[in-house]
């Protein structure tokens, strides 16, 4: 046996409070030890792990107007075989030409293996992903994508109320053909700034018109969540897809309502408001990188260090915390004592007060 | 309950920031069943402590994958099971206040996790094995969550029974998302290592271990228990009639579940539904109020 001084020497104190170490517990110490010596010796041999390729290039066959400021791209791939199954909700992973990464909801037919179907909404003042797609993406044009992912998950129910608003319809669109081929029963209710604006209606018009109502909000004005969901029928399992205000205002009444699930799509990190540039020196590589005003420390910082464990990005789990050495933080996680913050910050919420801060890293 | 064929796939694998109230927590919260809510409890004990141990090795992993899905998963299940840890010792610390003291056992499974099954001083290739093996063992535990997860989903009995609603809920959002990132254990531990006898045995210690804890912890918190004061002994005969009446999973499935592991061509998507466990957590109260 080698010498090795965890397991053996020493051993927790015994259930009983007596203050001596636990018997059993030395024993199991010993045993651990003994797996480690008798394993991790005899797999020195251990082929490494190879990489694995996710991103698929695809080329788009076809773009299409579906209403205005919408348009929907058909990606193929380049070799003919077929594109990997997805099921309603999910999404691709796209690589833009100018590097951006965006996520859209796939909204063709998930048992035609040969194409998928995005579609975009023209965001004119947002960070350019959409303006990219629409602007400078035409037949021809390949891309590079990872997935398909489905944050969105369709599960089967006895009925189901759609929500959908605007460009929202996308993962909603393949939901509602699955239940009305299946027939389980369905009512959607649609909304958006004016018919023109609601991509998608021709596709709709071919289900049962009874189980769609239109409602943009020039004719009807804006509906809260009380009553989008009045029209859940008792037990019905809602999904809900549109603008956050509209999301928000669904999850809200939601209590209150006939219906007894709510599905919602599950989005990463709200962009930063009101945030401001720092330097972040790196204590161990003794580096300075600048944060910009819109961007989070983690976010910077995985450009040159990207294996730094994260997780949730909202500043709640805690599994980002990091060693604070100098500099003053303003706090804005969910999840550290007071103690925790004295030394520690996430860095996926948290900036500095101002000034550089310098990090264990 | 079967699985479905067409269970659902590539789930994007998020934390949710639940909250738990315990304040109304009762004592035997399945009531006048203290054994089942021990034996259930012993959760509360392991896990804390074991779930952070996860999040400390898989940080570790975490540089040496090679696979951008799978570093995906691995940083939702990151997240899930801090969340997770936190809301088990949410638990305990409602005992803490409540003169209950569980840390004489607490200690011994932090001292299991922190020292026997922590880093240690070896040399750089011994030590990257030796996180290796520690994967195979969180993919041997992740194995046996995912089982009790399952079950925790499909436990009408204890409802009857009148069990704690918001317990029921902790409970079973666990469960769900334990079922949901069921192969990401498994899958890093692969990425790694494809050896079979890298995987079983991680099972075979694992296994052992956790069945001598479970019992431990159920002898330890029924003594100090202070409503029943010492006078009921867990007895096997105790565990049999729950059991049998749905309210603790069934000793001979659960051991037919852990043995399925030892399967050569076995993958844990092959067991359990993940369409199940995501349709509840659209119900569950507390992953609604933790929103998106």
């Amino acid at each position: 046996m080698p010498h090795c001084s965890m397991g053996i020497d020493q051993a927790p104190p015994d259930l009983r409070g007596r203050g001596h170490p636990d018997r059993l517990f030395r024993a199991l110490g010993g045993l651990i030890d003994g797996y480690e010596w008798l394993t991790c010796g005899a797999s020195l041999h251990r082929r490494p792990a190879r990489k694995v390729i996710r991103e698929r290039i695809l080329t788009v066959q076809q773009t299409r107007v579906e209403a205005a400021g919408v348009r929907s791209f058909s990606l193929v791939s380049g070799s003919g075989d077929p594109l990997p199954r997805w099921q309603p909700g999910a999404h691709l992973d796209i690589l833009l030409p100018s590097g951006r990464r965006r996520q859209y909801s796939l909204c063709g037919d998930p048992a035609d293996r040969s194409a998928y179907r995005i579609a975009v909404r023209l965001i004119a003042h947002g960070a350019g992903g959409s303006r990219e797609l629409h602007e400078s993406v035409a037949t021809g044009c390949t891309m590079s994508v990872r997935g398909p992912r489905n944050a969105f998950p369709f599960v089967p129910a006895s009925h189901y109320l759609f929500l959908a608003g605007g460009i929202g319809i996308t993962p909603i669109l393949p939901m509602v053909k699955h239940a009305a081929a299946g027939g389980t029963p369905w009512q959607l209710v649609y909304t958006g700034r004016c018919r023109q604006s609601m991509p998608f209606l021709d596709e709709l018009s071919e289900l049962d018109p009874n189980r769609i109502l239109l409602r943009p909000y020039d004719q009807y004005g804006y509906l809260p969540g009380t009553r989008l969901l009045a029209h859940a029928l008792p037990g019905a399992t809602v999904y809900c897809c549109g603008p956050p205000a509209m999301i928000a205002s669904v999850r809200r009444d939601f209590p209150t309502s006939a219906a007894s699930a709510l599905h919602g799509e599950r989005f990463t990190a709200p962009p930063i408001a009101g945030g401001e540039a720092f330097d972040v020196r790196l204590w161990r590589s003794n580096r300075v990188i600048r944060v910009p005003a819109d961007r989070s420390v983690l976010d910077t910082l995985q450009e040159v260090l990207p294996t730094l464990p994260y997780s949730c990005r909202r500043g709640f789990c805690g599994t980002c915390r990091t060693r604070v050495i100098a500099g003053e933080v303003a706090h804005h996680d969910q999840v550290l004592t007071p103690q925790e913050r004295a030394e520690t910050m996430t860095i996926c919420v948290s900036r500095s007060r101002g000034g550089p801060i310098t990090l264990d890293l | 309950m079967t699985p479905p064929t067409d269970d659902l796939e590539n789930l994007v694998i998020r934390p949710r920031n639940v909250a738990f109230d315990w304040s109304e927590l009762p004592a035997h919260w399945v009531p006048r069943e203290p054994f089942v809510t021990h034996t259930i409890n012993v959760l509360h004990l392991l896990l804390p402590a074991g779930e952070r141990w996860f999040v400390q090795v898989f940080a570790q992993a975490l540089p040496l994958i090679r696979d951008e899905k799978l570093r995906e998963d691995v940083v939702g299940f990151l997240g899930q099971e801090a969340i997770h840890a936190r809301s088990h010792q949410g638990v305990l610390d409602h005992w803490k206040a409540k003169g209950i003291d569980t840390d004489p056992y607490v200690r011994q499974i932090e001292w299991m996790f922190t020292k026997a099954l922590g880093d240690r001083d070896l040399p750089l290739k011994r030590r990257e094995e030796w996180l290796i093996e520690r994967l195979s063992i969180i993919a041997a535990i992740e194995h046996i969550t995912a089982m009790l997860g399952h079950w925790a989903l499909n436990s009408p009995a204890l409802d009857v029974a009148g069990a704690d609603p918001t317990m029921m809920d902790l409970l079973r959002w666990h469960g769900a998302e334990e079922v949901i990132h069921r192969a990401v254990a498994f899958d890093l531990l692969t990425h790694f290592d494809q050896r079979h006898r890298r995987r079983v045995r991680g099972m075979l210690i694992t296994a052992p271990i956790m069945a001598w804890l479970w019992i431990r912890g159920v002898v330890f918190l029924m003594r100090t228990d202070p409503e029943l004061g010492g006078r009921v002994k867990p007895r096997w005969r105790h565990y049999l009639r729950a059991s049998r009446r749905g309210l603790l999973p069934p000793m001979r499935r659960l051991v037919g579940q852990a043995l399925n592991y030892y399967r050569p061509g076995f993958h844990p998507s092959s067991e359990f539904s993940t369409s199940q466990a995501a349709a509840y957590l659209a119900t569950s109260p507390a992953a609604l109020a933790a929103g998106v």
